[in-house]
């Protein structure tokens, strides 16, 4: 196969999903949302939990996506992995890709897997110039097969490495720069990862490619303290968008103008009316955005 | 050893040291590294405690946690699909020392297994009864006829009841007067959208097991009646048919045109 | 030869089965008595990008395994409803279902 760089395949604007707020589609809530059918913006589902043959998962999906726009959040491609990339996996991917044609496909800046083993969590990358190399290759291969621009990421991390050439964001700029690929802003995991390198929030994200953010991500975290008395911060999905992230949300809006922004929830799952609550909250925001743009 | 093979090692086995490079600008790296260590063990236990709801249930929260974590660090999942992870699991606790006393929780596992596959199966859909009746007339070439069943269908002998164990553990009250020490024989499939979990006849089972493989009608209601002679033929048909599970039919080649 | 293998089905009995079988199904609601368990066993997606819930660092060092697996006792909840009125008969179909 040809291997050639997709910058050139790619419209300088990027997303293709409307700047309103959407929700993870939940399986616990596909009949809420098929009863109710709800003023939501679009829905974004994991990927791999749709690489299943049949059954409810496609069915209810199927229906979803007649209704809604769609947006595809892979968590399983190990972009950031230093063994190749699973032919298999990426190949299932395009299958699913060319199934539902979703606005958005993303993915994140991480590895999972070591060789054969997935070790399903996001793991986090030193930022030196092979890995740089590794993740721009991986991007590409990525991005030719599906032949479509992706979105990245930004990480939620707990620890940094030494010898280290970026910190984060200029890795992220090198990263877009070089690929073509598009940015997926997790505002939480910007909040996240600060407080827990005690960095300034808004220097991290005005050092980021803010021209290249297709899709916003807020959620919640946990808080626990570490050994050495510090706090820590763990990107949970399991609680409401803290107030912090809220007012971080709102400074980003102000940079990159009214973006489709999703509200994440996976774990300690609420009633359905709490998440669109969380999600016309945002909607909220976005259009104060919108109308001051 | 290179660093994201030092890492995943590091996580997947607690006893290993957390791996050199790592650093924290305000915090303390081992406690800090602990995070993903426990990120990816509980993730994976959570998502083996997912499929085995009932196994979990059985031996208990710390039981079954401390043995998901033996079994992951043994068998890490070789693919990023987590609802496929685990498909050695009954293996392992069949060897599992101390889930001994449990005979019946390797069977459990094999049950609950085949419950996820059949939620997940490909979908298909059955044949028109009107085409099956129409076979009534030709038959003598009944015994030729193959069924092709619905992928979801699956069956498991065992010689525990698992399958009541099972359904007594659907409920918030385990129900009394469970014999587990009962062979029993199931039949898993999904009708629609929904699971279904059959207790049967032990012929039920040898019968699906037959047409699956390929063998026609007549052959595999044979063999049925072979491994029990009570074997009901047309009671086994009507659970195949008000279930939607057959899904297509196809006449042997020589009485083929 | 064992003799359980001579037995055979014409073509008259698998009509016959197969015509009962169809009959069955053709009734509405049949065997309603054998398939009323119904219990809602829905699944959900297993592939998140979060910390799996009960993720803290003090956790960690508290649930960290110590190497000692004998001498784990299973809880085994169901042996205490162990009886000997099975309700596991041959004869029966018993039908359990978990719904999406």
């Amino acid at each position: 196969m040809m291997h050639s760089s997709t910058a050139s395949l790619i419209a300088p604007r990027i997303s293709q999903l409307p700047p309103r707020a959407g929700l993870g589609l939940k399986a616990e809530h596909f009949k809420d949302v098929l009863e109710s059918l709800p003023d939501v913006g679009f829905f974004e589902v994991h990927a791999e939990n749709y690489m299943v043959a049949g059954g409810p998962f496609h069915h209810y999906l199927g229906l979803i996506r007649e209704r809604y726009p769609l947006s595809i959040h892979g968590v399983g491609l190990s972009i950031g992995s230093d063994t190749p990339l699973n032919i298999e996996h990426l190949q299932r991917l395009q299958t699913l890709l060319a199934r539902y044609r979703p606005r958005v496909f993303s993915e994140h800046l991480a590895w999972s897997s070591h060789g054969p083993h997935f070790l399903n969590d996001l793991l986090p990358l030193r930022y030196d110039l092979s890995t740089l190399q590794r993740v721009c290759a991986h991007i590409d291969q990525v991005q030719n097969t599906l032949q479509r621009q992706i979105l990245l990421e930004n990480p939620a991390t707990y620890v940094e490495f030494d010898q280290t050439h970026f910190d984060e964001a200029s890795f992220i700029h090198e990263v877009i720069t070089r690929s073509g690929c598009g940015l997926l802003l997790d505002v939480n995991n910007v909040y996240v990862s600060c407080v827990n390198h005690d960095r300034d929030p808004l220097a991290y994200i005005n050092a980021l490619p803010l021209h290249a953010v297709g899709e916003l991500h807020l959620a919640g975290f946990a808080e626990d303290i570490d050994q050495s008395g510090q706090r820590l911060l763990i990107d949970s999905h399991g609680a409401p968008v803290d107030q912090a992230v809220w007012a971080l949300y709102q400074q980003v809006l102000e940079c990159v103008g009214p973006v489709a922004t999703l509200i994440e929830r996976d774990n300690q799952l609420p009633v359905f009316s709490e998440l669109l609550a969380q999600a016309e909250l945002a909607d909220c925001y976005l259009l104060t955005t919108r109308e001051r743009t | 050893m290179r660093l994201q093979e030092a890492f995943s090692a590091a996580v997947l086995d607690s006893q290993q040291p957390c791996p050199r490079g790592l650093v924290s600008r305000n915090g303390h790296v081992e406690s800090r590294f602990a995070v993903y260590r426990n990120n990816v063990q509980k993730g994976l236990i959570n998502a083996l405690a997912f499929s085995y709801p009932v196994v979990a249930r059985l031996v208990g929260e710390y039981f079954f946690q401390e043995m998901a974590r033996l079994f992951i660090k043994k068998s890490p999942p070789d693919s990023p699909i987590m609802s496929t992870y685990g498909v050695r699991f009954a293996d392992f606790i069949g060897d599992f020392e101390p889930a001994r006393s449990l005979p019946y929780l390797a069977d459990t596992a094999r049950l609950e297994r085949l419950c996820v596959a059949a939620y997940h199966a490909a979908d298909a859909w059955a044949v028109d009864p009107q085409v099956l009746a129409r076979m009534l007339k030709v038959p003598e070439s009944l015994g030729q006829l193959h069924l092709q069943l619905h992928p979801g269908v699956a069956t498991l002998d065992s010689p525990y009841a698992v399958a009541d164990l099972w359904a007594a553990h659907q409920n918030e009250e385990l129900s009394q007067g469970l014999d587990l020490s009962l062979p029993q024989s199931t039949v898993v499939l999904r009708y629609g959208l929904s699971v279904e979990v059959f207790a049967v006849r032990p012929g039920y089972t040898a019968f699906i097991r037959h047409l699956q493989s390929g063998h026609a009608l007549g052959p595999a209601a044979e063999h049925a009646l072979h491994v029990d002679p009570y074997f009901d033929l047309s009671q086994a048909l009507a659970l195949l048919i008000t279930h939607d599970a057959i899904t297509d039919l196809s006449p042997a080649p020589e009485i083929s045109p | 030869m064992n003799n359980k293998t001579t037995r055979t089905f014409s073509a008259a009995a698998l009509a016959l089965a197969l015509g009962s079988a169809l009959t069955v199904a053709a009734l509405p609601a049949q065997a309603a008595g054998d398939m009323e368990k119904c219990f809602g066993v829905a699944l959900k997606g297993q592939n998140d990008c979060a910390a799996g819930a009960g993720t803290t660092c003090a956790g960690t060092s508290k649930t960290d395994y110590q190497g000692d697996a004998w001498k784990l006792v299973p809880k085994g909840t169901c042996d205490k409803t162990a009886s000997h009125t099975s309700s596991t008969g041959f004869g029966q179909l018993a039908a359990f279902t978990a719904k999406s």
